[in-house]
């Protein structure tokens, strides 16, 4: 608890206001965040519909050490923001006037599409199926192209791109989306995809090379265990596990090594499954990168004692981790928020000359750890065992505060005497002053290391030139695991709406491109988006797959589970 | 391996109830970083065909192994203080 240590924070109970909405009208009201029972609560009233409570932690401690701040040391921080795409015209504010306003604090770190709403699956949960909404989905290659082109334009533009769906990869145009998405800049493309067009039996193999070949670097895979029990559960499909391996087969064939598992986590359905993911996980490491676990989001009208009963927070997510590890990623010192890491991503951003990436997101969205491999005991171990993580934050946030003016303004001593020539002469001035900046910075961050070897090495190469080849080499040697829980109506907080760093970018009919955070879309205007956009759905498109099979599961009640939190029905 | 693992007679499901984190592919991560360096390596127009780069990480990657062994040597307390002090010079007229 390093910036607590010594103050008596964590034994007061916490209190915080922020601004919310109503479960039932989605009218902008005020709300509390507070300490009961070591849980952390958010309470609210609507005037017209009454009380209502929800849980936003169910660890009061480890709440308290990631929102309490000092001077040097805050998970809550602002970033640097491109400027606002709309005016706020409406007057009940964030987050009715997204698009993005001038309200919010965070720029994009990762640019959604969606490519389509078609699907091979009819998952019960989900909301994006063009059988489900009645209507069609699919921007053109044009539409696809100014999306991607309104995102890399701005000052600070997003470095990696999502495409979302439904399922993208039944899209046959997809490899050459892929391409397009490398032709505008984008440094990592990530396909969010149940393995579709990955595991085919009959020309999958060739399908993921052309993919990769195209651009695809990750797959944002879904994979909710190792149990076809599970995914009979989750997409009322039988034997799924089978397919599930083909996609990893394929993607090992193919040299596709980077695979990021993602799981929806419900109570008693998938929670169980936590530990077998992570073993999953390691198991296939050469091309696995990653485990992303997402707590469900809730929606429809729920009662009290159903929200509390459903209600599955990242604090939940990471203390079940604790407990299906033995304790070895405990939630005591192996976790911390996404925001962790702004200063020192700022400071490499400054001294390599390299696009900045800002995760200012609020620490409620998201926390991670990376897991390596411990050479001297053949154990894959928290990567906080290789360094002192809290000593070396420490470091770099005393560093970005001393160094934060220069970035703004950079030497000008011979400009103003020489002119054009001196010009050149203070290029040569600010060059020397960063080499010796990252000497120093070089100096305090390994000094804090306690294994060397190659990991190490390539640590030392992300801090000297920030560049992508030493980023994504990195993190080969790495397993990260995250836990992310997106927001809905019942636990909305205005101020995570405000900072969140993954947004959508929708064509829009009258030619102009609709930047919307991700939160935001799906509980509030997703809606009346996709009836602005929609085509008509024709027969072909409506019976391309037959999807009737995920509508049988009946002992799963998760019709209120869903992944972003829109109401039943639309 | 040291997991047990075993079919929950309620759920039908199969758990593995880890004890470690052992992984059964040592080689293959080790190959999985080193392959990814490889691959941007042979692009040509790389930061690991960069000499003066690889001198740099490889200089310092043997330092850092002198210093881990300086550090077990001081003890704790005496390391701390020398990271302080390390901290304060990195800091130093900033």
């Amino acid at each position: 608890m390093y910036h607590l240590d010594g103050t008596d924070v964590l034994d007061e109970r916490y209190y915080q206001k922020t601004r919310s909405v109503c479960p039932e009208c989605l009218k902008v009201i005020d709300a509390e965040i507070l300490e009961e029972d070591d849980q952390i609560w958010m309470k609210k009233n609507c005037k017209e519909h009454g009380d209502f409570k929800d849980k936003i932690s169910s660890n009061a401690k480890y709440y308290k050490w990631t929102h309490y701040g000092t001077d040097e040391w805050n998970f809550l921080k602002n970033g640097e923001v491109n400027p606002p795409d709309c005016e706020s015209t409406d007057p009940r504010g964030c987050p009715y006037n997204c698009g993005l306003c001038d309200q919010h604090l965070s720029s994009c770190s990762l640019a959604l599409i969606d490519l389509t709403n078609r699907c091979n699956f009819n998952c019960n949960f989900c909301y994006a199926n063009v059988q489900k909404a009645g209507y069609w989905i699919e921007p053109s290659l044009e539409e696809l192209d100014r999306i991607m082109n309104h995102f890399r334009s701005k000052p600070m533009p997003p470095p990696s791109i999502m495409f979302t769906g439904g399922e993208p990869t039944v899209r046959a145009d997809f490899p050459e989306i892929c391409a397009m998405a490398k032709k505008h800049g984008f440094q990592e493309v990530i396909v969010a995809t149940n393995g579709y067009g990955f595991q085919k039996k009959n020309g999958g193999l060739e399908w993921t090379k052309k993919v990769l070949e195209s651009g695809v670097d990750t797959l944002y895979f879904q994979f909710d265990g190792i149990n076809n029990i599970t995914y009979e559960k989750t997409r009322g499909i039988k034997n799924l596990m089978n397919y599930k391996m083909r996609v990893i087969e394929n993607c090992r064939k193919a040299g596709l090594s980077s695979i990021v598992l993602v799981a929806t986590i419900a109570k008693g359905i998938t929670d169980i499954e936590i530990g077998n993911i992570i073993q999953f996980a390691i198991d296939n490491i050469d091309v696995v990168r990653g485990i992303t676990f997402q707590p469900v989001s809730l929606c429809g009208r729920i009662s009290h004692e159903d929200l509390t009963g459903l209600r599955i927070t990242n604090a939940d997510v990471i203390q079940e981790i604790d407990n299906q590890t033995g304790g070895k990623i405990g939630i005591e010192n192996a976790w911390y928020p996404l925001s962790t890491v702004v200063e020192m991503g700022r400071i490499i951003s400054y001294l390599a000359d390299v696009e900045p990436v800002e995760f200012t997101c609020h620490p409620d969205c998201g926390f991670a750890t990376y897991m390596v491999l411990d050479p001297d005991t053949n154990e894959m171990v928290p990567l906080m065992e290789y360094f002192d993580p809290l000593k070396i934050v420490d470091f770099s946030n005393r560093f970005w505060e001393k160094i934060k003016k220069k970035e703004k303004q950079p030497i000008k001593f011979f400009e103003n005497i020489l002119g054009e020539f001196g010009q050149t002469l203070d290029k040569g001035l600010n060059w020397l002053n960063k080499q010796q900046l990252k000497a120093r910075f070089l100096m305090g961050m390994l000094q804090y290391t306690k294994k060397p070897g190659k990991l190490m090495e390539l640590f030392t190469r992300v801090l000297l030139n920030g560049n992508w080849e030493s980023i994504s080499s990195f993190t080969h040697g790495t397993l990260l695991i995250s836990s992310m829980h997106f927001q809905d109506a019942y636990n909305f907080n205005v101020e995570r709406a405000k900072r969140c760093i993954v947004h959508f970018g929708i064509a829009m009919p009258d030619g102009s491109v609709k930047e919307c955070s991700f939160c935001t879309m799906n509980t509030f205007h997703r809606p009346h988006i996709e009836k602005a956009i929609a085509k008509k759905l024709t027969e072909k498109v409506k019976n391309e797959f037959d999807t009737t099979v995920g509508l049988l599961t009946e002992e799963v009640k998760q019709e209120v589970a869903r992944n972003g939190g829109q109401e039943k029905g639309e | 391996m040291s997991q047990k693992e075993y079919i929950d007679p309620e759920t039908r499901m199969k758990i593995r109830k880890l004890t470690d984190l052992k992984p059964t592919a040592a080689k293959e991560y080790q190959d999985a970083m080193l392959g990814r360096v490889e691959y941007f390596a042979n692009k040509g127009d790389s930061n690991f065909n960069n000499t003066i780069e690889n001198i740099i990480v490889k200089g310092l990657s043997s330092l850092l192994g002198l210093k881990v062994k300086i550090d077990e040597m001081l003890g704790d307390d005496r390391k701390e203080k020398v990271h302080d002090a390390i901290a304060k010079l990195a800091l130093f007229g900033l």
